[in-house]
């Protein structure tokens, strides 16, 4: 088990795991995947989790994004102690707290650009008008205003996934956690994204954990945390 | 976008396999509506309240052997009995062999007292019952036969007899409105024109129609008519009128339980194609659950939208199933229930829709639940690992 606490240093933590593992069970036999993980990330980092495949770093940006639980340990995040709350609390946590960019980027294909934004507001309570205003925002933010209605099928990946991270930001949650979010695209819109990213962290003051193999994409990070085989390795601050 | 909104593009994702199911379910439920009508119309028949009160009384051995009308003076006699109506089946037609109606050789004398609820009694023109009762060669007719041949009182039907070799030409003197269409689909002429056109039946009569004081009566009636005539020449079989009309039901079989089994059938059916449907598109759809539960929707939000997509789909089958069926009753209204007079009445009652349509959105719903369900316990880690 490693002791060491990994601290990012900075401002107050949004993130805090305390010793958290995490197994998954194949019949009888324990399959360890993360272990004593003692992290700490501060608001408004903007962090790269990197590693081998199978060295846990997706089983833990699970565990912070709150969907995944921990067979120990504990994580503070956003100011909650995740394992204290259902699965339904834990949902409408998400919903406040946590924007998601995944890979492949996963928009509804039967819903417009401007509708597929708007998916997570109608948890919220909003009305139809500031529904309106925010999506607009979101989508003017990410430079696809003139796209709203187009479907994902009429859209380039790049596109996409700027809808994706549009979707992930209209609720103004305060992490945003993102797991390969270039794996699929060409390096010129891979550049884009990231750019994108950058300026969320960097002018809203979004907290970004983003999950990577790949060291451009990682290079945009303020710090990269490595992982292997299921224990945290070493952390790097990144000098741009 | 509301809910609905997202619900409707969700359903509408495969337009194709939505159609199809659509489709599937809207046979399906017409077959239902259309077999349970019939049910409901043949029990109409066999449960008529205005034929609580009679009894019928025939030949032991069969509808086609006569009774001696001397018998009628016995039956008059018994005290619980009202009145009493000599009726013969006199099966004519009007111009045309397949155009068939009713038609009676009736005691004209007992008849209105008979059948008063099925004529509107209090509402005839007792004018036009005494032209009736004065012409020999008088008949009253249904007004829904009537308005079908387009006669009115004053006009001359000539029937051709098929049982008995005589043409009646007969007047039309009085048309009766019933509260229910199908026992407008009759004629009755004087008994007497057919005693006097074919003498073989003078003092002869297929049947007696007995009305009685009270209900209760029936049963001892009943027996005592039949132990009287027993071992005799003309031995008789009295029941009640539901029952001497549900005779006539059964004549098609066990009609009951095979309409309940295709019933049956059809409904595991719609079971397994809706929840085939459903378990295809919602494993289609695993990886944008699990999204949106990522997203923030709680398990049992991202049920009920699936459960009410599931309802919607079902539930347009089923209106537009029932619609097709309350169409297709008037068209068997229209035709067979000039043939057959029952099915004058057959009608996709409010009870049958709401048996097709709870019974279907039931099924849609259970069929929904199961794939539903399960993708919503999946863990959210799985649903986005898989291939959408």
């Amino acid at each position: 088990m490693n002791s060491d606490r990994f601290d990012l240093g900075g401002g107050e933590p949004i993130i805090t795991l305390r010793d958290v593992a995490k197994s998954y069970w194949r019949e009888a036999l324990e399959i360890p995947v993360l272990q004593g993980i003692d992290l700490e990330i501060p608001a408004g980092a903007y962090v790269a989790l990197m590693g081998p495949s199978g060295s846990g770093k997706t089983t833990l940006l699970n565990l912070i994004a709150g969907i995944d639980r921990p067979t120990g340990g504990s994580l503070e995040v956003c100011g909650h102690e995740l394992n204290g709350l259902d699965d339904d609390q834990l949902a409408s946590w998400r919903n406040l707290h946590v924007g998601f960019i995944f890979q492949n980027y996963n928009l509804v294909p039967v819903l417009n650009a401007f509708e597929n934004v708007e998916l997570p507001l109608l948890l919220t309570g909003a009305g139809r008008g500031e529904r309106r205003d925010r999506v607009e925002q979101a989508l003017a933010l990410v430079n696809l205003t003139d796209r709203m209605r187009n479907y994902p099928r009429q859209l380039s990946g790049g596109q996409e996934q700027r809808v994706a991270v549009a979707r992930a930001i209209v609720t103004d949650p305060d992490l945003l956690v993102a797991d390969e979010p270039t794996g699929a695209l060409d390096a010129k819109n891979a550049e884009e994204v990231l750019a994108l990213m950058e300026r969320l962290n960097a002018e809203l003051g979004k907290t970004i954990v983003m999950v990577t193999h790949d060291p451009k994409a990682a290079h945009h990070a303020r710090h990269q945390i490595h992982l292997e085989k299921g224990v945290l390795d070493r952390t790097v601050e990144v000098n741009r | 976008m509301r809910w609905l909104a997202l619900i409707w593009k969700s359903l509408m994702r495969s337009k194709r396999r939505t159609l199809l199911i659509v489709g599937s379910l809207v046979l399906s439920v017409f077959t239902v509506a259309v077999l349970q009508s019939l049910l409901t119309t043949l029990d109409t028949i066999t449960n008529n309240p205005n034929s609580g009160s009679r009894i019928v009384v025939r030949h032991k051995a069969g509808l086609t052997q006569v009774l001696p009308r001397s018998y009628e003076a016995y039956l008059r006699q018994q005290p619980e009995v009202e009145t009493v109506c000599a009726v013969q089946w006199f099966g004519g037609y009007y111009q045309d062999p397949r155009d068939f109606f009713a038609n009676f050789a009736s005691d004209e004398t007992t008849l209105f007292q008979m059948f008063r609820e099925e004529f509107g009694y209090n509402q005839l023109s007792e004018a036009q019952i005494k032209e009736f009762l004065r012409d020999g060669t008088g008949c009253i007719v249904g007004d829904s036969l009537a308005k079908k041949h387009g006669w009115k009182v004053g006009d001359t039907i000539p029937l051709t007899g098929t049982i008995f070799p005589i043409n009646p030409r007969l007047t039309i003197r009085l048309i009766f409105k019933s509260p229910k269409l199908s026992d407008e689909n009759g004629l009755h002429f004087h008994y007497k024109l057919l005693e006097e056109g074919f003498p073989a039946m003078k003092g002869r009569c297929g049947s007696f129609w007995v009305r009685v004081r009270r209900i209760e009566d029936i049963p001892r009636l009943v027996e005592r008519v039949d132990r009287h005539f027993a071992n005799s020449a003309y031995e008789t079989l009295s029941e009640t009128e539901n029952a001497f009309n549900l005779s006539f039901v059964k004549m098609l079989g066990n009609i009951g339980a095979i309409i309940q089994g295709i019933t049956l059938a059809v409904v595991v059916a719609i079971l397994i194609v809706t929840g085939n449907t459903m378990a295809t598109a919602i494993r289609e759809r695993t990886t944008e659950i699990a999204v949106f539960r990522a997203m923030g929707f709680s398990s049992a939000r991202v049920l009920v939208l699936l459960l009410v997509e599931g309802a919607l789909l079902v539930g347009t089958g089923a209106l537009l199933g029932v619609l097709l069926a309350h169409g297709a009753a008037g068209g068997v209204r229209a035709s067979v229930g000039a043939v057959m007079p029952f099915f004058a009445d057959f009608a996709i009652l409010p009870p049958t829709v709401a048996q097709c349509m709870g019974g279907a959105l039931a099924v849609g719903l259970l069929a929904t639940f199961m794939p539903a369900y399960a993708a919503t316990r999946k863990p959210i880690t799985e649903g986005l690992k898989a291939v959408g």
